[in-house]
């Protein structure tokens, strides 16, 4: 303290008022540029909502499915759902283009509402038309423009694994309302996806584990497929196909 | 210190990993118990599986690449992490006499981070990369804020700004590449660590009699804290930065008590406060004995 003014003076009382003047200044603009991501991601999540919601719908008609076998209305009503999405997807990738390369800023915010959606309409689509709904297909179903507002191909990716999750309950129901063949063709489908998902190097992160889920949807879909073969309810037919295939 | 939490976390989770990979082999049996009727089916499998494995082996590319680019960012941040923590320890050296050279030669050492790791950011990073892989540079790019900003203020007293720091970045890229600027976010938290850092520099300048200078640096640290204090409520993710903040304002009382000790107590005091805040100097080194 005593030699206190031996310190070289590089800021002297008058830099430091101006220091602190244009720290305030900075910090000012710093706060606006906050206030206004906080706003577009305020808008962003009021979208999200309402996809969420057009999601719970669509899954809710989707439900009916296990009430019998395949009927063409519920799934009419369940792909209504769909222009829905497509018009929210729309809204949300407008507001994106306010801000260029920031998607991944704000995508923590629509991830998980994304990945339902996905799993959604994959499932619809292999109801529909048995077979699997690829990246592209989906993007073009909900009207995504990849340069704008691109689907992330871990949210698909996801997505088929949430859509796997539903299968048991209903290759389960599909037997009980007599559809018997159900659980080979699904087996057969699980089996696809399980493989092509093999082929991946996933990390140890969520994906991965939703991966392993995969593989106890398979199992539980095998279990009913040996529940059905075992007592003879498979249709002769494709029993008579099995055979023939594993003769030559 | 967070640097040993994600570790000790991955571990963990490698664990759980690993006795996944146990629990396998005997599932893969029964697959293969089940599906056994024939080689033909077998091979229908496969033809059918054609269609959906051409998708798979996009998606597959795209996510080797993008785990690829992200281990390189990793690596290219956590250099610069621990080249500008050298930054830092070299700014601490710091004593009356030989303060220009002392920092001198930190601005040396900051100017060659910034050239031989920043620069490698720079490479990685296009478009929304800055977003998708923050959480991979983002340790870096605070560190290096940290250093740019305690070597700013040990030269001018005045705290360096965004724009400043971004400017200074620009001349990485050559135009055709977008150039890589530091986003607010890891700009604040960058600062949230200053603190930490002017607080022992203010301590070892009083240790070192030199008690106007420490009084600067509590000035400097308290406008900081108060600015910050209106802005943390409005980041993205506010978790870590509020956790920064209580550190801070314990920064900030340290640094005050340490003035306020000086003052009450006059000289005869310094010696027993420049021993007692000694371990200062020793950065995270607890975390190494588990």
């Amino acid at each position: 303290m005593s030699d206190g003014n031996v310190s070289p003076p590089p800021p002297s009382m008058p830099p430091e008022i101006n220091g602190s003047a244009s720290m305030e200044k900075q910090f000012k603009g710093l706060l606006a540029q906050l206030e206004e991501s906080g706003a577009i991601r305020e808008r962003i999540k009021s979208v999200v909502m309402e996809i969420e919601s057009a999601a719970r719908a669509m899954h809710s008609e989707l439900l009916l499915v296990h009430r019998s076998l395949p009927v063409p209305e519920v799934l009419e009503k369940a792909r209504a759902q769909i222009d829905v999405l497509k018009d929210l997807y729309r809204r949300l990738s407008d507001i994106l283009r306010e801000c260029p390369g920031q998607y991944y800023r704000y995508h923590e915010d629509w991830r998980s509402g994304t990945q339902t959606v996905v799993s959604l309409i994959a499932y619809l689509h292999y109801l529909e038309m048995g077979s699997l709904l690829t990246h592209g297909q989906t993007e073009e179903k909900l009207g995504l423009d990849a340069s704008d507002f691109c689907l992330d191909i871990e949210d698909y990716l996801t997505g088929l694994c949430f859509m796997s999750n539903e299968m048991p309950r209903y290759v389960v129901n599909q037997v009980t309302a007599g559809d018997y063949d159900c659980p080979r063709k699904i087996m057969k489908f699980l089996m696809d996806l399980h493989a092509s998902f093999r082929m991946l190097n996933l990390r140890n992160d969520f994906l991965r584990r939703k991966f392993d889920s995969l593989k106890y949807d398979l199992r539980r879909v095998e279990e009913v497929y040996y529940d059905v073969k075992i007592r003879g309810l498979v249709a002769e037919d494709t029993i008579k196909d099995q055979t023939t295939e594993s003769q030559i | 210190m967070s640097v040993c939490h994600t570790r000790f976390f991955f571990h963990r989770r490698l664990c759980f990993f690993f006795s996944l990979m146990a629990s396998k082999p005997q599932r893969v049996h029964q697959f293969a118990g089940t599906s056994v009727p024939g080689s033909t089916k077998k091979r229908r499998t496969m033809t059918t599986d054609c269609s959906m494995s051409d998708g798979f082996v996009k998606y597959a590319d795209y996510l080797n690449g993008l785990n690829e680019k992200r281990e390189r960012v990793v690596k290219a941040s956590r250099d610069v992490t621990m080249n500008s923590k050298k930054v830092i320890f070299q700014v601490h050296r710091i004593s009356k006499h030989d303060k220009d050279e002392v920092l001198e030669k930190a601005e040396k050492d900051l100017a060659s981070v910034t050239d031989l790791y920043m620069s490698r950011l720079v490479k990685e990073l296009q478009g929304t990369d800055f977003w998708k892989l923050r959480r991979a540079y983002s340790p870096g790019v605070q560190e290096y804020v940290e250093a740019a900003t305690l070597c700013k203020f040990c030269k001018s007293g005045t705290l360096l700004s965004l724009t400043e720091l971004n400017a200074s970045l620009l001349q990485l890229s050559d135009p055709s590449v977008e150039p890589l600027q530091i986003n607010v976010l890891d700009y604040l938290l960058g600062l949230g660590d200053l603190t930490g850092e002017l607080m022992r520099l203010a301590i070892g300048r009083i240790s070192d009699g030199d008690l106007e200078y420490a009084k600067r640096i509590c000035q400097f640290v308290r406008d900081i804290y108060r600015e910050l204090s209106l802005l943390v409520p409005h980041m993205d993710d506010d978790t870590e930065m509020k956790k920064k903040m209580e550190t801070m304002l314990q920064s900030v009382l340290k640094i005050e008590n340490a003035c306020f000790s000086v003052h009450v107590r006059g000289s005869e005091y310094m010696p027993l406060l420049g021993s007692s805040d000694q371990d200062f100097s020793v950065f995270g080194m607890p975390n190494f004995d588990p």
